[in-house]
């Protein structure tokens, strides 16, 4: 009687809450790491299906392209709008190209095409994959004795690993020419002076690092995409709680992930 | 050898579901098992396909191991060809075994088998239940497999499609020589297919016997399953 009551206050129903929270996290955390080894061994065991990454990789970059070129364009002309204004005023429209492109660099083009790759490409890869699990597909799979991680998980992170880098790229590209048309449309900056300084704040050392953080975003991405799909469990509810899962944990992943970055290289 | 089954129990949670069952199919022979929702019939093929880990026990197997699910589980992002050779194409000691025409070849055949000529290119999406059965067989048989398992196969399929079927797997065992287990629900399935039945109840086999015996309905249980009444031994679950 004693022990019902105690297990029925809010104190006990919170805590179990949390226990049940903390053990899902612990072992997530544990599923990530355990697929991610096993990709990483078919990867360097060169078991890799080329048409199948040939097809995932048109998935991962062409048509995430519009999104992820909409999103990073409009981010660096809204910077771009907000700075010139004033630097021009203060005499310092030389510096306006430099300084939107180190920020797009360094920064918003990466974390930008991140965001916009998990909302177009990882949730899709996690809910294609939960909807296998769901409907036995992976079941039927592992019966034919074929390794799921191999077949499901290789091409879908290699295509991340490749994709991620040229996306990047073009995305900056449209970026600081977004930022240099909007400079010149709302302060009437010259176009000369904003893309002749663009060199000037960019060393070699920020476009390097940003291809080091690309290919770590689409291998985390695509690596906790897939896994929240490959362990999802129940029916169409199952599907649309792996789907959050795996933008809520892309998300919070590239953030820590460039944190990192931001520490090991800049400081 | 056939699949040999000693002492099984499985436990999800503290919920025993499979509690110390033994059973042999040999090779060539049909086991059916039945039983109401919930007995555990699913689990038992899962324990032998590998898919889940017994708690205790022993499972023996001769060989390949193929599984038809209940709703066919074909690979949707491939079409019917690709289905079939699934396994040819991805397993690395089957790839380097055959040339992509004898897989090809070997494709038709086995739509040839299942009465499904000239649908390699079409989608599951594309093909009702019944036909997207008759793939998952074929995709079941073209490793040559020694145990093929059956998980509901006339499930959710109209009398005659279920009549189809349930030929297949007749002809598929004849042709293969496959230990073969079939869980069920209907009667026509076991009375067309399985050499002998096993009865499941609260994760204890409660009857083996053949369909012919299970039909006299000499025990509580037969009698209650045959007769589908509430009355009896077997205690449904209350909604």
């Amino acid at each position: 009687m004693r022990e019902y009551a105690l297990k029925s206050t809010i104190t006990y129903k919170l805590y179990r809450q949390f226990q049940i929270q903390f053990v899902e996290f612990v072992s997530t955390i544990g599923d990530i790491i355990f697929n991610g080894k096993e990709v990483i061994k078919f990867i360097f065991h060169r078991e890799i299906d080329i048409k199948s990454t040939i097809e995932q990789c048109a998935r991962f970059g062409v048509s995430s392209l519009p999104i992820t070129l909409s999103i990073v364009g409009m981010s660096s002309i809204i910077v771009a709008m907000q700075v010139a204004g004033e630097m021009v005023k203060q005499g310092a429209g030389s510096y306006v190209g430099m300084l939107v492109s180190v920020l797009i660099v360094r920064e918003e083009g990466i974390i930008m095409s991140g965001f916009a790759i998990i909302s177009m490409i990882g949730s899709s890869l996690a809910s294609e994959i939960a909807t296998m699990r769901i409907t036995e597909q992976i079941d039927a799979i592992q019966v034919l004795n074929v390794n799921p991680i191999r077949y499901l998980f290789v091409p879908r992170v290699l295509s991340g690993i490749l994709m991620m880098p040229p996306v990047l790229v073009v995305a900056c590209l449209f970026g600081i020419i977004g930022g240099g048309v909007a400079a010149h449309l709302s302060s009437g900056l010259a176009y000369r002076a904003f893309f002749e300084s663009v060199w000037s704040g960019l060393v070699l050392k920020d476009i390097n690092v940003a291809i080091l953080k690309a290919i770590a975003f689409g291998f985390t991405i695509a690596l906790i995409s897939c896994s929240c799909g490959y362990n999802a469990t129940g029916g169409s509810r199952g599907v649309g709680i792996a789907t959050t899962k795996a933008v809520v944990w892309s998300f919070v992943a590239i953030v820590i992930l460039d944190l990192v970055f931001s520490i090991v290289f800049f400081f | 050898m056939g699949i040999k089954v000693k002492n099984l129990i499985k436990k999800f949670d503290n919920n025993i579901v499979i509690n110390d069952i033994s059973f042999e199919v040999e090779q060539g022979e049909i086991l059916a098992i039945v039983g109401f929702s919930g007995s555990g019939k699913s689990t038992v093929l899962k324990l032998i396909s590998g898919l889940i880990e017994k708690d205790s026990g022993v499972i023996e197997t001769s060989g390949d191991i193929a599984m038809v699910f209940q709703y066919s589980a074909l690979i949707d992002s491939l079409n019917v060809s690709d289905n079939i050779s699934f396994a040819l194409r991805e397993r690395k000691e089957l790839r380097k075994k055959y040339t992509s025409s004898q897989i090809d070849k070997l494709v038709k055949e086995k739509l040839e088998l299942v009465g499904l000529t000239g649908t390699e290119k079409k989608f599951p999406s594309e093909l009702s239940g019944g036909m997207q059965k008759r793939v998952s067989f074929a995709r079941a048989i073209i490793t040559n497999p020694e145990i093929i398992l059956y998980d509901e196969p006339t499930a959710g399929l109209d009398p005659m499609s279920s009549t189809l079927i349930e030929d297949y797997i007749v002809r598929l065992k004849d042709q293969t020589n496959a230990a073969s287990i079939v869980v069920t629900h209907q009667m026509s399935t076991v009375k067309r297919t399985a050499d002998r039945v096993m009865m499941l109840y609260g994760g204890k086999a409660v009857f083996v016997g053949t369909p012919e015996e299970l039909m006299r309905q000499e025990t509580p249980y037969t009698k209650q399953f045959v007769t589908a009444s509430l009355e009896g031994p077997m205690k449904m679950l209350k909604g």
